[in-house]
């Protein structure tokens, strides 16, 4: 499994086949943003959201959406607040905005938000 | 107790209780039809006046555009396009079939393409325009950029300030957001701050394209608007000064100002220029009717096209334009425009009836808490017709509009001012409200629900703000 500053710097995708993304990297997950859902709740009874995790990469199914392909607009994206995994997530300067963008081929571009865009923690 | 079970009892009694009031009405209906049959056909245009219980469809629809984000969010996300318009499609049907009033529906159909072409080629254009304002945020730069936003919007519109500057009002505010940031927005922005141009908001351009003078309603507004202002900022200040949040980590800021888009400021300028291409204001201007749609619609629906397709991909990108937030208010209010026509038929027949015993204070609460939840331009358009049929003068005279303002500019101002004022109350009282909300939401703030937003912030903030308005103004005026 890589890390998220090594996928983050070397520009890696990760992959989404309909309503699954599948990322290189393993985190915590804070905060997440698609469309107009604002989910904070990824406990194993919430049903919008699943995340699970193998030894090489973590996927996280979105049930609310058939295919993201075609809910996240063109200028869109998924937004997050991440941790890496083993880091202390009480530090907040370990939180990691990051910016997932699927787009043709099943590609999913992995990026961090800047200053230009919004994503409020 | 489910979420689907607390829904259905809410809208049992939402229904419940809106069928006691429309039996109620219909009586009074059926009463002052037989007593002034010629009013009647002046009101309905030589059309039957529709049943109350047609006004049913609306109040569902205001019901579930109040209920469903809340209670059954899933639902409603997809399926909202398909409620309105069958919603809408009942009434549709209903004027078609049974009224026999095709007037009604291609009249509606051309108010809501212009509503749709305005919000829309407004929308479009400030998307591909990108503002960073790389300062500490403070309360009185936060107050600035309200100000600035209620000033400009009688500029470009209320959707037009609302779209360029929500983004870098939330920006500024990054590490110390809060709902009420988003809410005095609304308030002073996207609707209070309009109320001094025709241009600013919908129902002053329906009394301009009427007849009422550009300037009559700045003369006879401000002073009711700029103390609302006033005091709104003094309480915007107050709550924000006791807002401590800090950032977390010691952040550097240039204090840059970044414009970029100056070609969309030009798709601005013609959005607000075509305003003015109407028939009824310039007399070369060739009119469509009777198609729904004019040569005004068909220039803001090229904008929409152009300054899309000629936006920089990278403001695009970094304003996160989508086009989901205009087709909401697309979708939703094609069914709220279809829905509404027989309450404001009703409103309307009732409102000339009553026309006698209507004081300006009437005029004023009857014009904003409907247009808190109706469209408030057919709701203007609608009590200025009432006013005037008050004193024997029709809405459809232009010289007659002037002779009315000048010699009851209380009246004109109780509506002008309840109509754009009010649209502050609900998410839906204003076309861009729901764009601001939506806009805000994907940014990651967590917006307060149809009712929070009523509870939490325009019932203790705006309603007694409007009623000081009303005892100072209107009370007691004749």
């Amino acid at each position: 499994m890589k890390t998220i500053n090594e996928v983050l710097s070397k520009k890696l995708t990760g992959l989404y086949y309909g309503n699954r993304i599948l990322l290189p990297f393993s985190c915590y997950i804070l905060k997440l943003n698609i469309e107009r859902d604002l989910i904070t709740d990824f406990s194993p009874c919430c049903k919008g959201i699943h995340i699970s995790e193998t030894e090489d990469f973590m996927e996280i199914y979105f049930h609310d959406y058939k295919d993201l392909g075609e809910s996240v607009g063109k200028y869109e994206k998924i937004k997050m607040i991440i941790v890496e995994k083993g880091k202390d997530v009480f530090d907040v300067k370990n939180h990691i905005p990051i910016a997932l963008n699927p787009i043709a081929n099943h590609v999913l571009e992995i990026e961090q938000i800047d200053d230009k865009i919004i994503f409020i923690e | 107790m489910s979420r689907i079970s607390i829904t259905i009892i809410i809208l049992f009694s939402i229904v419940l209780f809106a069928s006691s009031l429309l039996i109620a009405e219909s009586k009074t209906v059926s009463d002052t039809l037989s007593n002034s049959t010629v009013l009647q056909e002046e009101t309905s245009e030589h059309h039957s006046l529709p049943s109350p219980y047609m006004v049913l469809p609306f109040i569902v629809l205001l019901a579930m555009i109040a209920t469903g984000p809340l209670f059954y969010h899933r639902f409603w996300e997809t399926n909202y396009p398909k409620i309105a318009i069958t919603l809408g499609a009942i009434t549709v049907i209903y004027y078609l079939v049974f009224l026999q009033d095709s007037h009604s529906l291609i009249h509606t159909a051309a108010e809501y393409l212009s509503f749709i072409a305005l919000l829309s080629s407004l929308f479009v254009a400030s998307g591909g325009i990108f503002i960073n304002i790389d300062s500490k945020s403070t309360p009185w730069l936060n107050a600035g950029l309200l100000l600035f936003g209620a000033c400009i919007a009688n500029i470009i519109g209320t959707t037009g300030a609302s779209m360029l500057l929500i983004r870098p009002f939330i920006k500024v505010n990054r590490h110390r957001i809060k709902p009420y940031h988003i809410v005095f927005f609304i308030f002073l922005v996207s609707n209070i701050g309009g109320a001094l141009t025709p241009i600013g908001d919908p129902p002053l351009f329906l009394g301009f394209l009427r007849g009422v003078e550009f300037f009559w309603i700045i003369q006879h507004v401000w002073y009711i608007w700029l103390p609302t202002l006033v005091v709104l900022l003094i309480i915007f200040l107050i709550i924000d000064f006791r807002n401590k949040l800090e950032p977390e980590e010691e952040v550097q800021y240039s204090g840059k100002f970044e414009f970029k888009g100056g070609k969309n400021v030009i798709y601005l300028v013609v959005i607000v220029i075509s305003v003015f291409i109407d028939p009824s204001v310039m007399s070369w201007v060739p009119s469509l009717a009777p198609l729904p749609i004019g040569i005004r619609e068909i220039i803001m629906f090229i904008v929409v096209f152009l300054s899309y397709q000629t936006a920089d991909d990278e403001i695009l990108r970094a304003n996160e334009f989508d086009f989901e937030p205009i087709k909401e208010v697309a979708y939703l209010f094609v069914g709220i425009f279809a829905t509404m026509i027989p309450a404001l038929q009703l409103i309307s027949y009732e409102a000339n009836v009553l026309g006698d015993r209507l004081t300006p204070g009437m005029f004023y609460f009857s014009t904003g808490f409907l247009s808190a939840f109706l469209d408030n331009a057919p709701t203007y358009l609608n009590f200025l017709s009432a006013e005037m049929g008050k004193f024997g003068l029709n809405v459809n005279d232009a010289a007659q509009v002037i002779n009315f303002a000048e010699l009851h500019p209380i009246y004109l101002s109780a509506i002008s001012v309840a109509a754009v004022f009010f649209g502050a109350m609900t998410y839906i009282g204003n076309g861009p409200n729901f764009m601001v909300k939506s806009i805000s939401e994907r940014a990651g703030i967590n917006m307060p629900s149809f009712f929070g937003y009523l509870i939490k912030y325009s019932i203790p903030i705006l309603l007694p703000i409007f009623i000081i308005i009303w005892a100072i103004f209107y009370y007691n005026q004749v």
